[in-house]
């Protein structure tokens, strides 16, 4: 090896030492700056997936596109007018539990997303969404959907890329692990997804179940609350079967989401605002959060005796 | 140096056709990773500084592109550090730097073979460290299919690209083939 090769090679190895000693701080800025210079490209790829995807999808006419927003506008009365009943009660429920020194329960906050680009890595289950900085959103976010009365849980923001971008980590991938019930009994476990991104809709193990439990097929799998990432009572999914072991039991669960073809998201931020109401989701109006000393300067440090010991 | 400018351009230009190239669904999300392929082309076609230099510059804007930072616990280091894809490239490149004598005669099969062989081994060793970090070692058949269809689909790029590579040479004056003997090479027979 010459002289000139060597020398070029020890280079490329300080390079390599001084690009790994890079913090995550620096990474997320480099990647930032990255895709904002990139982020025309980005975009065009992922309108031309857009285009692919539609491609031969039935077009609806005028009137049908016109009796289908007559029939939205008409929904969103409609839970306008709910949405309006539930604050109502969370009123009247918060000020039950202000007299019996319980947590008060406030909305959360929403931010609405739009997914911009599916599975862009090898080896995560991944999926980008068009909000970022600008909207306040921050690592370990929890993404949701609405699925009918109730909410389902899509995964959680691995890391804000932009101002208007995030990825978002789904729960099928092994690394969203999430402390998860199954509904109707006290069975309590982890729900891990599949490693590597083979497929988008793998089923999902809940595992450190006691190997007695009760999980007979069709029962619905939620989040527990436990660890205070994700807010208790988010569908996960349904028990398809359960296999007890010598020490614990584990069930296979299939996911409630079909992440193949989430459009739309909605990111839960860390404060509690009012957007849950004026957004309108049904079942996300409220979550646990903690006591106001204004307003209850005697339950500071105090939790009701119903109340699970992460709630702060 | 203006071949050396081109090939760095085909580099961009792979970057901006990596956003376009879909995943394919049966093959397990397999997908043609076309900036990889065309590193690995240019490595066999420029001196060892160079493909250092390009390992590092494509291994850079890979990982500012496609990195996904999932930590471990008590660690600010992801599990597939920021600048793995550098190491990873400059591994690859340094092997494939090997045939490079061969292609220069003017054959291109092993070095396209070695092409699919070094995209395969990139992605094993991605996995073995990923799943170094994650405490087990859990190996499915729809893993390795899934491995084997993305180096798969780099040998049938690899071809095109070096084609294209050859005639940027060509364009650009720069020799990539030694000619004159092209013809009078055969293996076990060489010059």
């Amino acid at each position: 090896m010459s002289r000139v090769n060597i020398i070029i090679l020890i280079a490329f190895v300080g390079l390599l030492v001084w690009v790994f000693l890079f913090g995550p701080e620096k990474v997320s800025q480099i990647q930032r700056a990255f895709q904002s210079g990139f982020g025309p490209v980005i975009t065009g790829a992922n309108k031309v997936e857009d285009a692919v995807t539609e491609f031969g999808e039935d077009s609806m006419t005028g009137a049908e596109l016109r009796e289908q927003l007559e029939t939205a506008e008409v929904e969103r009365d409609r839970l306008r007018l709910e949405v309006l009943n539930l604050d109502e009660l969370v009123e009247e429920n918060n000020a039950l539990r202000r007299a019996l020194n319980y947590v008060e329960r406030s909305p959360l906050k929403l931010v609405p997303a739009r997914v911009i680009s599916r599975k862009p890595s090898n080896w995560y289950n991944t999926l980008v969404i068009d909000k970022g900085h600008n909207a306040a959103i921050a690592p370990d976010s929890p993404v949701i959907v609405p699925l009918g009365e109730r909410a389902g849980l899509v995964g959680k923001v691995s890391e804000v890329v932009g101002d208007d971008s995030s990825i978002v980590i789904l729960l099928s991938d092994e690394v969203c692990q999430v402390s998860a019930r199954i509904e109707g009994t006290t069975e309590q476990g982890i729900l891990i997804g599949q490693r590597g991104a083979l497929s988008t809709m793998p089923d999902l193990k809940l595992k450190y179940l006691s190997k007695h439990a009760v999980a007979p097929p069709g029962r619905l799998v939620i989040t527990s609350g436990a660890g205070g990432l994700f807010p208790e009572n988010l569908l996960l999914g349904r028990v398809k079967s359960f296999e007890p072991g010598p020490i614990n039991g584990e069930a296979v669960v299939e996911a409630a989401i079909n992440f193949d073809v989430l459009r739309n998201v909605f990111v839960i931020l860390p404060e509690p605002s009012d957007s849950a109401r004026e957004l309108g989701v049904p079942g996300l109006t409220a979550t646990p959060s903690g006591p106001d000393p204004e307003t209850d300067p005697d339950s500071e440090g105090e939790e009701g005796p119903d109340e699970p010991d992460e709630e702060p | 140096m203006k071949y050396f400018l081109l090939v760095v351009v085909t580099l961009v230009l792979s970057f901006v056709g990596q956003e376009f190239v879909p995943a394919v669904e049966w093959a397990y999300f397999a997908r043609l990773l076309l900036v990889q392929t065309t590193f690995f082309c240019a490595a066999i076609t420029v001196p060892y500084p160079v493909m250092l230099f390009l390992a590092a510059v494509t291994g850079f804007f890979w990982d500012a592109r496609y990195h996904i930072p999932v930590y471990y616990e008590g660690s600010n280091h992801a599990e597939l550090d920021f600048g793995f894809t550098i190491f990873l490239y400059g591994l690859m490149g340094s092997l494939i730097q090997g045939l490079r004598p061969l292609f220069r005669r003017g054959r291109w099969e092993m070095p396209v073979f070695l092409i699919g062989v070094c995209t395969f081994l990139s992605l094993v060793i991605q996995y073995l460290v990923l799943s170094f970090h994650r405490g087990d070692l859990y190996l499915s058949t729809e893993m390795w299919f899934q491995m084997l269809m993305t180096s798969l689909f780099s040998m049938a790029a690899a071809p095109l690209i070096l084609l294209l590579l050859s005639r940027l040479a060509k364009w650009s004056g720069y020799q990539i083939k030694l000619e004159g003997i092209t013809a009078k090479f055969r293996y076990g027979n060489p010059i």
